[in-house]
């Protein structure tokens, strides 16, 4: 187990990653991560564009985990109160000169299908058209699933410098998992 | 009526909104577990006050905001359609778009706001760091 860990941490390296987490994620620990990104990328004399843009992706990846992750854990201490924490990966690399972002959590094979669609959209749009499809989105009502807007992905593939990267790879019948990329 | 203040926390911004000196402003970071919860205080409060507000009446809103995720996107285009829509029935508001100078999503997000609204006086102030 121990050696494997260095493993891991050579994998890490390998593929350019400096920063990964791997677990349960809570609305405080974005914001920690936000900042010790933040801090890091200073020191590498990252425009302050690229820096809120790496923080923006962050931002949106956690939270989609907070929100929408199948893989959780539930805590009913009473019958109303239940505590809930949604489990996911994030992480951040440095390669070909620009940041990336990956994350990843379970999902559910049901809504794979209308993620995969929606996300293959906004991989085939450019940047104008995505700035216009931001716009006309941000006028609709969200779709009743949602828990924000429902603009996260497009606020992305918006910010990303090239066009975003998907898999869901089958884990059962009832769940698969979901990885993204966006570089920035 | 009351002003309104909600202090800063890491996820969301400070707002101070003076009925009395007609200045409305948000500061900081947007971008709280539960946008819907943490801005319902804030629209039914503007409701309010635009209800009441005397034809003619200047008010000048500052926005500052670092950073805002996604869903915080959607409630300041709401609160723009909201101030837009006071600005067309007569009051005179100017909202200021305070954006750091090399944050050039924060300038195209003020850019396409200003080009949406007609009534709304909307000024796209840089910011130099501090």
């Amino acid at each position: 187990m121990l050696t494997d860990l260095y493993k891991f941490k050579q994998d890490l390296n390998r593929q350019g990653i400096f920063f990964c987490f791997s677990g349960p994620i809570s609305q405080n620990l974005v914001s920690e991560i936000g900042s010790i990104l933040e801090q890091k990328m200073g020191l590498e004399k990252a425009s302050r564009s690229t820096v809120l843009r790496v923080f923006s992706m962050v931002v949106e990846k956690a939270q989609n985990i907070i929100h929408y992750s199948a893989e959780k854990y539930i805590d009913k201490k009473t019958d109303r109160d239940e505590i809930e924490l949604r489990l996911g990966i994030i992480a951040v690399g440095y390669e070909n000169n620009h940041y990336f972002v990956l994350c990843g959590n379970k999902i559910h094979n049901k809504k794979a299908g209308k993620l995969k669609k929606k996300l293959a959209l906004l991989q085939s749009m450019n940047k104008e058209e995505l700035k216009k499809y931001y716009r006309e989105q941000r006028k609709k009502e969200p779709d009743k699933e949602s828990k924000g807007a429902g603009l996260g992905f497009i606020d992305m593939a918006k910010k990303a410098n090239k066009p975003i990267e998907f898999d869901f790879k089958k884990i059962d019948d009832e769940m698969s998992f979901f990885s993204m990329k966006t570089v920035i | 009526m009351e002003n309104l203040i909600i202090e800063e926390t890491k996820f969301s911004p400070s707002i101070v909104f003076d009925g009395e000196k007609h200045s409305l402003s948000i500061t900081g970071k947007s971008y709280p577990e539960n946008t819907s919860v943490f801005y319902a205080p804030v629209f039914s409060w503007l409701e309010d006050y635009i209800e009441k507000l005397d034809d003619n009446q200047e008010v000048g809103v500052n926005i500052e905001l670092i950073y805002f995720n996604s869903s915080s996107s959607k409630v300041l285009l709401d609160f723009f359609d909201i101030l837009d829509e006071a600005a067309e029935d007569g009051k005179s508001i100017a909202v200021n778009w305070i954006y750091e100078e090399d944050d050039e999503d924060s300038l195209e997000f003020g850019e396409e706001f200003k080009e949406d609204y007609e009534s709304l006086t909307f000024n796209l102030v840089e910011k130099k760091p501090e």
